[in-house]
C-alpha cells in the first residue's frame, strides 16, 4: 500500500509539474542554503585546522604578561635560562628559540629589497620543513658562532640578486642600528596551499629569510619571549600537563606568579577559533533554516488548494472503500515526497555550488554526509508536518458532499 | 480479516435470500432552523439476484435512499441490514470496508479518477481491498475484457466516450465481486444507443445472479428491470414486479 501511495503521489506531482516545482522551490532554496552554509563553515574549519597543523599545533609562546606594568630586566630570558628549560623538559620540547624577528631593507649592490628575517635555531627545519633548492640550511656552528649566514626564500633571492641560486652572495642590512653583512648559504622554496595563498595575498613583495636567532638578542643579549614546539607525539593530557609544568617552572626561575605569565598555545587558539566558527555557521545555518519554514508553509498552501481541487476524487475514493486513514496517508505521502524531492534537489544545488566554488578556488571542500542525511530527513518531516492539516481536511471530507462537488 | 468481523454479526446471512432489508427507515435533513424530511418510515426488502429500478421525481427521496443503501450516509432512525449485518452499528472504518466489499457504485457522471488509466481505475477498489498487485492487474484486465474495453486499458478517462467511461465504471464496480451493484442514473449522461448497451450489461449481470439496483427517472430504462419501486415525497407509492423486462434490441423474454 505504501508503494501504491508513493506511485499515486508521483502521479499527482507529475500531473502538475510547474506547480509542483514552484512548491518545491521554497524547500529547494531552504535546504540548499542550509547545506551550502554549513558546508562552507565546515570547509573553513578544516582549512583552519590544516593551517594550524602547518603552523604547528604544539607551538607555544611564553613571556611576561602584557598586562604587567613593572616589567623587570629579569623578566627577559637569557640564553642560559633557555638552556635550563631545555634541560628540564628534555625531549618534551621538540624545538626552542626566541621567536625574534626583524624587518628591514636588504641591500646588495644597487638593489634594495624589503625583507623579513626570522631568528631560528639550526633544527627549525625539523618542525617547519622547507624545501631547499640550493645550498644548505643553517647549522649548529652558524647559530652557536653567531655567524652572519642566511637561508633565503627563492622569490626574495630572485628579487635581490636577480637569480634564485644566490648561494655565496652577500647582502647588508641594519640589525638594531648596526649595519651587518650576511652571506646566503641556502635558498628554499615555500610550498603554500591555495588557502594560505589566499590569506597571504600574492601581491606581497617582501622577501623572507632565516638567520641565526643568536644574532637577534635585544636588549643586552636577552630575549623577550621563549618560543617552542612541544613534542607532537604527546597526548592531549600530556600536553596539558606539560604546559602547566612549563608555566610553573618559568614562573619559579623568574620569581613571578604563574598568573603573571602570558602563555600562548596554538592548540588553544585553534580550539577557540574552531568553536567561534562552529557557532557562527550554526547561527547562520539556523537563519537559513527559517526559509525552510517558509517553504513548508508553501507546501501546506498548495496541498490545501490541491485537496479542494480534488474533492471529487476524494469522494470517489471514499465511495470505492478508501478509509479516512487511506486518504490521509495518500495526501501525507504526497506532501512528504514533494518536500523530500525539494530537499534532494536543494542538496544537489547547495552541495554542488560549494563543490564548484571549492574547485574554482582550488580548495578541498567538506560536505558532511550527516548534514545531508539530516537535511533530507528534516525536509521530509517538514512535508509531513505541513501536510498534516490539508491531509486531515481531505480525509474528513463527507463522501456525499465530495461526490457532488463540481 | 479482522476489520470485516462486524459484517458477520448475524449468523446466517447466506442462508436467507435477503440482501437488503430496511426497517422503519427515516432520514431527516437538519438544515439549522428547517428540518427536511428525506425519507418517511421506509420498509423495503430486496432479495439476492433481483434487478430493481427505483423511480421518482427529483426530491422524491430516491437519491437519499441511494446514499443510505450505499453506506455513504446514515439513517436518522430505523435499521438498514445489508447482507445480514446492521449497518447502523458499524464504525466509519467498517462502513468503508462494506463499500469496498459489498457494494459496487455506478454513477451518472461516471466518476472515474481523472488522469488515471482505465486499468488503474478498475484496480482501485482492489487496491483499497489490499489485494496483491498481480492479482489486481489480471482481474482488472478480465473485467475490462468483459465490458469490451480490453484494448483501451491504457486510455485515460478523457480519451474515452461516455458509454466507454460508464463501461469502465461498471468494470470497476465489479472489481471486488460485490453482492450489490448500485447504479445512480447510470444512463443520465448517455445517448439512447449507449444507454441500451449499458442496461444490457446490467441485464447480463442480473442473469449471472448479481443484485442490481438502478435509480432512474426514465420509464424506458426502468423497463429493463424486473421490479419497479416508485417514490414520491419520501414515501414508496408503488412497488410492482415487471413481468417482462426489456432486452436490448427489443427482444422480450417472457412475453
Amino acid at each position: 500500500m505504501l508503494l501504491e501511495n508513493m506511485q499515486m503521489a508521483f502521479h499527482a506531482i507529475r500531473a502538475n509539474k510547474m506547480r509542483s516545482f514552484l512548491t518545491m522551490l521554497g524547500i529547494i532554496i531552504g535546504i540548499g542554503s542550509v547545506i551550502s552554509i554549513v558546508s562552507i563553515g565546515d570547509t573553513m574549519r578544516s582549512l583552519f585546522a590544516g593551517l594550524y597543523k602547518d603552523v604547528g599545533l604544539t607551538q607555544t609562546y611564553v613571556s611576561i604578561g602584557y598586562w604587567i606594568d613593572d616589567v623587570r630586566e629579569s623578566d627577559y630570558f637569557t640564553m642560559d635560562e633557555l638552556d635550563r628549560i631545555r634541560e628540564v623538559f628534555g625531549s618534551r620540547i621538540a624545538y626552542m628559540d626566541s621567536s625574534a624577528y626583524l624587518s628591514g631593507e636588504a641591500r646588495a649592490g644597487e638593489n634594495s629589497v624589503k625583507f623579513e628575517f626570522s631568528g631560528v635555531d639550526y633544527n627549525y627545519q625539523q618542525v617547519q620543513p622547507v624545501r631547499l633548492l640550493y645550498g644548505r640550511y643553517l647549522n649548529e656552528g652558524d647559530v652557536k658562532g653567531r655567524r652572519g649566514n642566511a637561508v633565503m626564500e627563492a622569490a626574495g633571492a630572485e628579487r635581490l640578486f636577480g637569480t634564485q641560486n644566490a648561494v655565496g652572495k652577500t647582502f647588508r642590512t641594519d640589525v638594531y642600528g648596526t649595519v651587518t653583512e650576511f652571506t646566503v648559504v641556502g635558498v628554499y622554496e615555500r610550498e603554500m596551499n591555495a588557502f594560505q595563498k589566499l590569506m597571504t595575498g600574492s601581491g606581497s613583495d617582501t622577501g623572507q629569510a632565516f638567520i641565526p636567532w643568536t644574532l637577534l638578542t635585544w636588549p643586552n643579549d636577552r630575549f623577550y619571549q621563549c618560543h617552542l614546539f612541544a613534542d607532537e607525539s604527546m597526548t592531549a593530557a600530556e600536553l596539558d600537563r606539560f604546559y602547566r609544568e612549563l608555566t610553573y617552572y618559568v614562573a619559579k626561575i623568574k620569581n613571578r606568579n604563574p598568573e603573571d605569565l602570558y602563555v600562548y598555545t596554538a592548540t588553544e587558539e585553534m580550539n577557540q577559533l574552531d568553536s567561534i566558527m562552529g557557532g557562527l555557521s550554526a547561527a547562520v545555518g539556523g537563519i537559513a533554516a527559517i526559509s525552510l519554514l517558509v517553504g513548508g508553509i508553501g507546501i501546506m498552501n498548495i496541498m490545501l488548494v490541491s485537496v479542494t481541487e480534488r474533492t471529487r476524487e476524494i469522494g470517489i475514493r471514499k465511495a470505492l472503500g478508501a478509509t479516512t486513514r487511506d486518504v490521509m496517508i495518500q495526501f501525507l505521502t504526497e506532501s512528504a515526497i514533494l518536500s523530500a524531492c525539494g530537499g534532494i534537489i536543494g542538496i544537489l544545488l547547495g552541495g554542488g555550488a560549494v563543490v564548484l566554488g571549492g574547485f574554482l578556488l582550488g580548495l578541498e571542500v567538506v560536505v558532511k554526509p550527516s548534514v545531508v542525511v539530516l537535511a533530507v530527513t528534516f525536509s521530509a518531516a517538514v512535508g509531513v508536518f505541513f501536510g498534516m492539516y490539508p491531509a486531515s481536511k481531505a480525509a474528513k471530507a463527507d463522501p456525499i458532499e465530495a461526490l457532488r462537488y463540481e | 480479516m479482522k476489520r470485516f468481523g462486524a459484517l458477520k454479526k448475524r449468523p446466517e446471512p447466506w442462508e436467507t435470500d435477503e440482501l437488503i432489508r430496511l426497517e422503519n427507515l427515516v432520514k431527516i435533513y437538519d438544515m439549522g432552523a428547517l428540518k427536511v424530511l428525506g425519507l418517511k418510515q421506509i420498509n423495503l426488502t430486496i432479495r439476492r439476484g433481483e434487478f430493481v429500478a427505483v423511480m421518482g421525481q427529483s426530491g422524491s427521496g430516491k437519491s437519499t435512499l441511494m446514499n443510505i443503501l450505499g453506506c455513504l450516509d446514515r439513517p436518522t432512525s430505523g435499521h438498514y441490514y445489508l447482507d445480514g449485518a446492521d449497518t447502523g452499528e458499524m464504525t466509519a472504518g467498517e462502513l468503508s470496508a462494506v463499500r469496498n466489499r459489498k457494494i459496487g457504485f455506478v454513477f451518472q457522471s461516471f466518476n472515474l479518477i481523472p488522469r488515471t488509466s482505465a486499468l488503474k481505475n478498475v484496480e482501485l477498489p482492489m487496491t483499497y481491498g489490499r489485494r496483491p498487485k498481480k492479482e489486481r492487474r489480471e482481474r482488472a484486465m478480465e473485467l475490462l475484457a468483459r465490458v469490451g474495453l480490453e484494448t483501451r486499458w491504457s486510455h485515460m478517462p478523457n480519451e474515452l466516450s461516455g458509454g466507454q467511461r460508464q463501461r469502465v465504471a461498471i468494470a470497476r464496480a465489479l472489481a471486488n465481486e460485490p453482492p450489490l451493484i448500485l447504479a445512480d442514473e447510470p444512463t443520465g449522461n448517455l445517448d439512447t444507443a449507449a444507454s441500451e448497451e449499458i442496461m444490457e450489461l446490467f441485464s447480463g449481470l442480473h442473469d449471472e445472479g448479481v443484485t442490481v439496483v438502478v435509480v432512474t427517472h426514465e420509464e424506458e430504462i426502468a423497463a429493463f428491470t424486473g421490479r419497479i419501486i416508485r417514490f414520491r415525497d419520501g414515501e414508496i407509492i408503488s412497488d410492482e414486479t415487471n413481468p417482462c423486462p426489456r432486452r436490448k434490441g427489443g427482444g422480450e423474454r417472457c412475453c
